[in-house]
């Protein structure tokens, strides 16, 4: 019971440490920060929804599960989304292996032709299933592909400035993130053209926790040039559910691994 | 004609339910996970027509039906049952049609052994529109007419055992009963009759003579897959008949292997069909795919077909372009044999209105020197068609 204690006393003043500790180094923040967004748990699991709105406002929705399992933490991981919702592409399924030291490898099923069809590596700045999201963006970008330097500390961000090392993959010349000091997730992104033109903003509107975890449950993609946005929710979000490595295999894109997507007991 | 608008009142039943998306309040409300069956599907209306007319064949059209799919899914215990269904009326036929697309019972034995029993579509190999180790049933009337790409898919009734391991994946698919291609049979299209020497659209439509249906006539298909690092390493068997007249009794070996290239991804796969005679084939194929520019891709295929008295060559080409986020996507698809000195080339285009309405452009447009090459011989079936699809 003293030693619990101990541990307990000793973890809260880490804690208090980190927090009043003020980072200096871009890279150190951007680490903690691609930790506290892709890399909470060992796993995890979330039901996504998502509202596509046009310029005239015209809306459409997409709904789906993502499994989520860490190979190694900060390095590569596994992601699986299933949707179901809407009826034309229930039961489409997607896999990622994303890779530290090399491009990610993706898979998506396509039921009506039971097609497992391979995504190239180029194919990761477009949009996910019509979503102002892209395809990058459900797995992460590494923070390897950019260079980061931290332009300005307030007292609830660090503001960081990433500058693409590849520009021909990519469609910004460079993005500021504003990231939360305390969660390290990143509240707010603009993406720059090569015009100088802000085109392109993902923002953070709630946080909560799960397992410890502070995790986004609310957040909007605008398309700041032709006023677009895809609105995003997190729901049933668990952590640590022992996700075997099998899940994330060929069998689960043609048989969805019913047990694992199944919506948790609260 | 006068029963189509019964059709399409009938998915008003189906529409009637709750809609889930339906809530304007939707940051407060997240929706029950959906319990007992849903039911889902579209319904579409298709029209194609020739650019002239086909004198061997009474209409121009190559396509005129009204279509319901409907699909759902059902878990009694650990077991998935799977039913996908249309029912369309055909003018062309002038016939209602009821088609079963899957009807199929899923479970899992074993932690490592996934069965599926019942109709079902099935496609492995690593071709796109070109088939060599895939020897499921395709249907190749629909493809040609302008129907949806998931058509050119046939069901069969099959049960495929998965057998899953570190070492290999083992995937086993017996067809009791032998399931042909749906192929040319001078009904919606005339084609090329080497007996006769020249083009036919046979009254009553040409019939082949099947292989018995007995279990000892049955298909036997076997894949060994695996991925290592990023490559994917296939082996393939197949014991059966060709899919195609005259059916004649034959097996076949291959492999393929798929893997990132560069900035695409790179495949390749060869098959060996061997039957009685002197018919063996040597199938090969080699692929590259890649994003040329953000929204646009291009795939490239060589492929081979090669006997002993002749090699047929064949280069393939897609071109795709997605706009507004995939609301609009322009796709070229080119078939062109240098050796047969013949064409056969996709363009479509899709609109994707709503989550529920899409709309289709397309044309099949086919071309060559010779009246018997095969695509030649469907010059006068080039096509332009449209469908509106619902989904529901």
């Amino acid at each position: 019971m003293l030693g619990r204690f101990v541990f307990a006393a000793l973890a809260l003043n880490f804690a208090a440490f980190a927090h009043a500790q003020t980072l200096s180094d871009a890279n150190d923040i951007i680490a903690r920060a691609d930790l506290a967004a892709y890399y909470a748990g060992a796993d995890g699991r979330s039901e996504v929804r998502m509202i596509i709105s046009d310029a005239q406002g015209r809306e459409q929705r997409r709904q789906f599960t993502v499994l989520r399992r860490d190979v190694a933490d900060g390095g590569d991981q596994q992601f699986l989304v299933v949707f179901s919702q809407p009826s034309d592409v229930r039961n489409t399924a997607f896999l990622v292996n994303k890779h530290i030291d090399r491009d990610d490898d993706r898979w998506l099923y396509l039921p009506g032709l039971d097609l497992v069809k391979r995504i190239s590596a180029g194919d990761k700045r477009t949009s996910f299933v019509g979503a102002h999201y892209f395809y990058e963006d459900v797995s992460g970008r590494r923070p390897a592909d950019d260079t980061h330097e931290l332009v300005e500390t307030t007292d609830a961000f660090y503001v960081l400035k990433h500058v693409p090392i590849d520009p021909q993959s990519v469609e910004f010349s460079s993005y500021v993130t504003w990231i939360d000091r305390e969660t390290f997730l990143p509240m707010k992104i603009d993406y720059t053209n090569a015009a100088g033109n802000l085109y392109r903003r993902v923002e953070v509107f709630t946080i909560e926790e799960f397992g410890g975890h502070p995790t986004v449950t609310s957040s909007r993609v605008s398309d700041i040039l032709t006023g677009g946005k895809t609105d995003m929710q997190f729901r049933y979000i668990k952590y640590d559910v022992d996700l075997p490595d099998s899940v994330f295999t060929e069998r689960s894109l043609r048989t969805p691994p019913r047990d694992w997507l199944k919506r948790p007991a609260e | 004609m006068t029963r189509w608008p019964l059709l399409l009142f009938l998915p008003l039943t189906v529409f009637a339910q709750d809609d889930v998306w339906d809530d304007d309040a939707w940051e407060e409300d997240w929706d029950e996970e959906q319990q007992g069956i849903i039911w889902s599907g579209f319904v579409e209306a298709g029209l194609g027509t020739r650019f002239s007319e086909d004198e061997l064949i009474d209409t121009r059209n190559t396509l005129e039906e009204v279509r319901w799919r409907f699909e759902t899914e059902w878990q009694p215990g650990n077991v998935t049952v799977g039913l996908k269904a249309d029912v369309d009326y055909d003018g062309i036929e002038s016939d209602w049609d009821a088609d079963v697309r899957d009807l199929s019972a899923g479970f899992t034995p074993g932690d490592n052994i996934d069965v599926k029993i019942g109709r079902q579509v099935q496609t492995w190999g690593t071709g796109d529109l070109v088939f060599l180790n895939d020897l499921f049933p395709k249907d190749f009337v629909s493809f040609f007419a302008g129907r949806d790409d998931e058509y050119l898919k046939a069901p069969g009734n099959a049960i495929r055992v998965t057998r899953f391991s570190p070492l290999v994946n083992v995937d086993f698919v017996w067809t009791p009963i032998f399931e042909s291609d749906v192929y040319l049979t001078g009904e919606r299209f005339s084609f090329y009759s080497p007996l006769a020497g020249m083009q036919v659209a046979p009254r009553p439509p040409f019939s082949a003579e099947e292989p018995e249906k007995s279990f000892s006539n049955g298909e036997f298909a076997l894949r060994l897959f695996r991925t290592v690092e990023s490559t994917e390493f296939a082996f393939y068997a197949y014991r059966g008949f060709s899919k195609q007249p005259p059916f004649v009794a034959m097996n076949a070996y291959g492999a393929s292997i798929r893997r990132p290239a560069g900035p695409g991804l790179l495949n390749a796969e060869t098959s060996y069909y061997t039957s009685q005679g002197d018919n063996d084939q040597l199938r090969f194929l080699v692929g590259y795919e890649w994003e040329a520019r953000p929204n646009f891709s291009v795939g490239l295929q060589y492929y081979l077909e090669s006997t002993s008295d002749e090699d047929r060559h064949l280069l393939t080409n897609r071109l795709t372009y997605r706009a507004g986020r995939d609301k609009h996507t322009f796709s070229l698809f080119t078939f062109y044999s240098p050796s047969d000195n013949d064409y056969y080339l996709r363009p479509v285009y899709t609109y994707r209105h709503s989550d529920q309405w899409s709309l289709a452009f397309g044309a099949n447009l086919f071309g060559g020197n010779e009246p018997d090459t095969f695509f030649n011989q469907l010059d006068d079936a080039s096509n332009a068609y449209a469908r509106v699809r619902f989904h529901y």
